[in-house]
């Protein structure tokens, strides 16, 4: 299988009157690894249907197949439909390239760091 | 004279064959030699050496998925002229539970390129929106064996390979064409 790590930590913005779920993202996700690790962030979506803030720090995440481009599809429709936001921070351009090649970018809000994404979601 | 020139030509392409099992296992080291083969034996940019790290990707994953049982093998071929061109040709064995038809594959893809986000979908968008955009060629054809042979082709000359993109300025503000 091939390497991927997903750890998912709790931020408290605005003096803790908003909570954003902060996942960090470091490896590859493809075809040996997707529909496991995929798992991590429904069951996220699951524990919060309603105003998930969901903040995907992608700045180690060196690859993503289509497969897993059809996942973060799936993630953002779910928490948008439950009143959410998801933004993804940090992401490598040739990751950016290829969610831009497949019109997800003009989907998906993303910022340059992980702090731009919190002001923003804090707002 | 002609013959000159042709033999002048193929002296200039580098061909590679890769034989692998049908396991995506196998994958992670596939791609690593796809951007190592693209940056250092093409003319090709980084970033046309990250897609086709995607586009041999999405090709080996279909073949292993669809096209080759566990236990067989499927076959991936390089063909480059450094200053031209990259061609790249996955064939599977035919013996895939779910094994399609090369016009079969043809017509999904057509079906699939033009629909916008594939939104409810989890998975097509490999071949529609990945393999087909970036290449200027795209053939599938029927083999002898059962098995379907896809080619892909990218010329170095393409205007488009000129655009890059700068996350830097604004990423929440891209101009998509």
């Amino acid at each position: 299988m091939t390497d991927i790590n997903i750890t998912i930590e709790d931020l408290a913005l605005n003096n803790g009157d908003k909570l954003v779920k902060l996942a960090t993202f470091s490896g590859q996700l493809d075809e040996t690894n997707v529909d496991e690790k995929a798992k991590l962030i429904y069951e996220l979506i699951e524990q919060n249907p309603k105003s998930l803030n969901l903040l995907l720090n992608f700045e180690n995440l060196e690859y993503m197949n289509s497969k897993a481009i059809g996942y973060l599809t799936d993630w953002y429709s779910k928490v948008s439909e439950g009143g959410g936001k998801l933004v993804v921070a940090a992401i490598k351009p040739n990751v950016f390239d290829i969610l831009e090649v497949v019109g997800l970018t003009q989907l998906i809000e993303f910022f340059s760091t992980v702090d731009e994404a919190k002001l923003a979601l804090a707002s | 004279m002609e013959n000159n020139s042709e033999e002048k030509n193929k002296e200039q392409i580098t061909e590679i064959t890769i034989v692998m099992p049908t396991q995506a296992y196998f994958m992670s080291g596939i791609r690593d030699f796809t951007l190592n083969l693209i940056k250092n034996m093409t003319d090709f940019s980084e970033q046309w050496a990250y897609r086709f790290q995607s586009i041999v990707d999405e090709l080996c994953n279909n073949a292993i998925e669809h096209g080759s049982r566990q236990g067989e093998s499927i076959k991936i071929i390089f063909q480059s002229i450094k200053s031209e061109y990259i061609q790249i040709i996955v064939e599977d064995s035919g013996t895939g539970p779910k094994q399609l038809k090369a016009e079969e594959i043809m017509k999904l893809v057509e079906e699939r390129k033009d629909q916008k986000l594939l939104n409810g979908l989890i998975r097509g968008r490999g071949l529609p929106k990945i393999v087909a955009e970036w290449t200027d060629e795209l053939e599938f054809s029927n083999l002898e064996n059962g098995g379907v042979r896809v080619r892909v082709k990218k010329f170095l000359n393409d205007p488009i390979f000129q655009k890059n993109i700068n996350l830097n300025n604004n990423p929440t503000h891209i101009i998509l064409n």
